[in-house]
């Protein structure tokens, strides 16, 4: 029964990589332009540019992007959780993050650009603070509509502020929180995207546009294909603490 | 003075800015190590009763003491909730070590108290799963063995067979009269069943529609006495409880 579940999912897994590789070599074939190579040659660059610069610039924004969630989530989990045990104070919060919430916060990067300077500062704040927003807001919400009997049957055994927190807040709240990661990982990776494309000179960002200003059309679909798997293995990563931490959802 | 004192309690709830009159001039008095038993209409204030007892609801008038000391200050005190509570991201055996990590039990002791528990109410295979993997009867008995766990002096259980099949009520209700007979525990239930409360309740207290007060309070001969069941004066018992209750609804 396991294996066989194994199985099954390595059988799907396969036909759907099958099909993407299939849909992108009928789409080369069909646009026939230097600028959108069918996979084989794109993955032969993208081997090629790793033993070059590439996996310098891949380095970097892998950091960017990590150290910007990572500041994100260590600072909304946290008040989402409290807003959402204190409705009292949410209630003078909740106003505030309603009407910045909607402010495309990418508008700021020129700001940031100046008070912070061009280096990785600048960019791990941008993007730290877009996804702040997601993260927050989704804990609060999940922490505000746990069940009461939880918290209930843990106060009547004697819990304290801290262990309410421990054994109720965090862990009924941590699928709510894993999935904002996941939506906020998309856009984060967008957003790294932009910061790379301006006054910078690495990144992956910058070495895909870099490679299209000078019509070096392998090297800037490799950027491409390294830009999707970053995103892919995060993606993986999140999923694998879902599973590991969240083993009760599908025991 | 009686163990378990309750005098002129009063609950009010803010509902939509207006106060909202729960409890009122609820007398209740059990002696240590008798079962008494609340029954009355849905909605009449008893899962309230049972939270300021449990020092869940703090903000109460009138004068509530167990073993003289007010229910903030007794820590012997257990409850098991109307829906058992157990944590879902808790297996059974975290479930029921919550509560002596809470406490600071030593690890040693946690773990035989555990085991033993879990023996007690026939769980130990379950000790792996997560409550959703649970069918109701078990999971009321890990709710029970958590608060057994603990060694409470006051147990306070709210329906807590309710949504059982009639079996597994009786067999529940089988195991709860075991326990109180091996412990020196004082148990306070609620139960919407007249049958249950007969068969359980030494002191029956009968609860007026909202706002609750204790409208009468029996004295029970013939609970715990299995060979009672189905007999005359269980059955004589049964109806004058009934008659009350038809009283109030
Ligand atoms: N936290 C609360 N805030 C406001 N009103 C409440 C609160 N808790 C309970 N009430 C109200 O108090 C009344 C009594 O509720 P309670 O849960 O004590 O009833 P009950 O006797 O246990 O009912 P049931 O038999 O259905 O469980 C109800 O009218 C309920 O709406
Ligand atoms: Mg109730």
């Amino acid at each position: 029964m396991q294996i066989s579940r194994i199985g099954w999912k390595t059988v799907q897994f396969s036909l759907a990589i099958i099909f993407i590789f299939l849909s992108w070599w009928v789409l080369a074939l069909l646009l026939d332009t230097p600028a959108f190579p069918p996979p084989l040659p794109a993955f032969a660059s993208f081997f090629h540019s790793l033993q070059g610069d590439l996996l310098l610039h891949l380095r970097i924004s892998l950091y960017r992007v990590l150290a910007s969630l990572i500041l994100a989530a260590t600072l909304a989990i946290p008040a989402g959780l409290f807003l959402g045990k204190n409705p009292r104070l949410d209630q003078y919060i909740a106003p505030v993050i309603y009407l910045t919430y909607p402010i495309p916060k990418v508008v700021f990067l020129p700001v940031l650009l100046i008070l912070l300077g061009i280096g990785d500062l600048s960019k791990v704040v941008l993007i730290a603070l877009i996804v702040f927003y997601q993260i927050l807001v989704t804990t609060r919400d999940a922490s505000r509509n746990l069940q009461t009997e939880y918290i209930l049957s843990i106060k009547s055994l004697g819990a304290n502020s801290k262990e309410l927190y421990q054994h109720v807040y965090l862990p009924g709240c941590l699928p709510a929180i894993l999935t904002s990661l996941r939506l906020g990982l998309g856009t984060a990776m967008a957003v790294l995207f932009l910061t790379e494309t301006y006054a910078t000179s690495t990144g992956i960002g910058y070495f895909i546009m870099y490679s299209w200003s000078s019509l070096a059309y392998d090297k800037m679909f490799a950027g491409i294909i390294a830009m999707g798997l970053m995103g892919f293995f995060l993606y993986i990563l999140i999923d694998g603490c879902e599973r590991y931490f969240c083993s009760w959802l599908n025991p | 003075m009686t163990y378990l004192d309750i005098q002129s309690l009063q609950v009010d709830f803010l509902q939509q800015n207006k106060s909202h009159n729960v409890l009122n001039d609820v007398n209740l008095q059990l002696p240590q190590g008798k079962i008494g038993v609340i029954i009355g209409p849905s909605g009449c204030g008893k899962s309230t009763l049972l939270n300021v007892l449990a020092n869940l609801n703090q903000e109460y008038r009138g004068r509530v003491s167990i073993n003289g000391q007010l229910p903030l200050e007794h820590i012997g005190t257990a409850l098991i909730l109307q829906d058992y509570g157990l944590l879902p991201w808790k297996n059974v055996w975290n479930n029921i070590q919550l509560g002596l990590e809470i406490r600071k039990i030593a690890k040693e002791e946690t773990k035989t108290r555990i085991e033993a528990i879990l023996k007690k109410m026939g769980i130990a295979d379950l000790k792996k799963r997560y409550p959703a993997q649970l069918s109701g009867g078990q999971k009321q008995r890990v709710a029970i063995a958590r608060s057994l766990v603990l060694e409470p002096e006051l147990l306070l259980m709210d329906e807590p067979f309710s949504s059982l099949d009639a079996l597994n009520r009786e067999e529940m209700q089988d195991i709860l009269m075991q326990i109180w007979q091996e412990t020196n525990l004082t148990i306070l239930l609620i139960t919407h069943s007249i049958e249950e409360a007969v068969f359980l309740g030494q002191k029956i207290f009968v609860m007026s529609a909202c706002p609750g007060t204790i409208i009468k309070t029996f004295d029970n001969q013939i609970a715990g006495d299995y060979s009672s069941r189905g007999k005359v004066e269980f059955l004589d018992m049964c109806n004058t409880l009934r008659s009350y209750l038809r009283k109030e609804s």
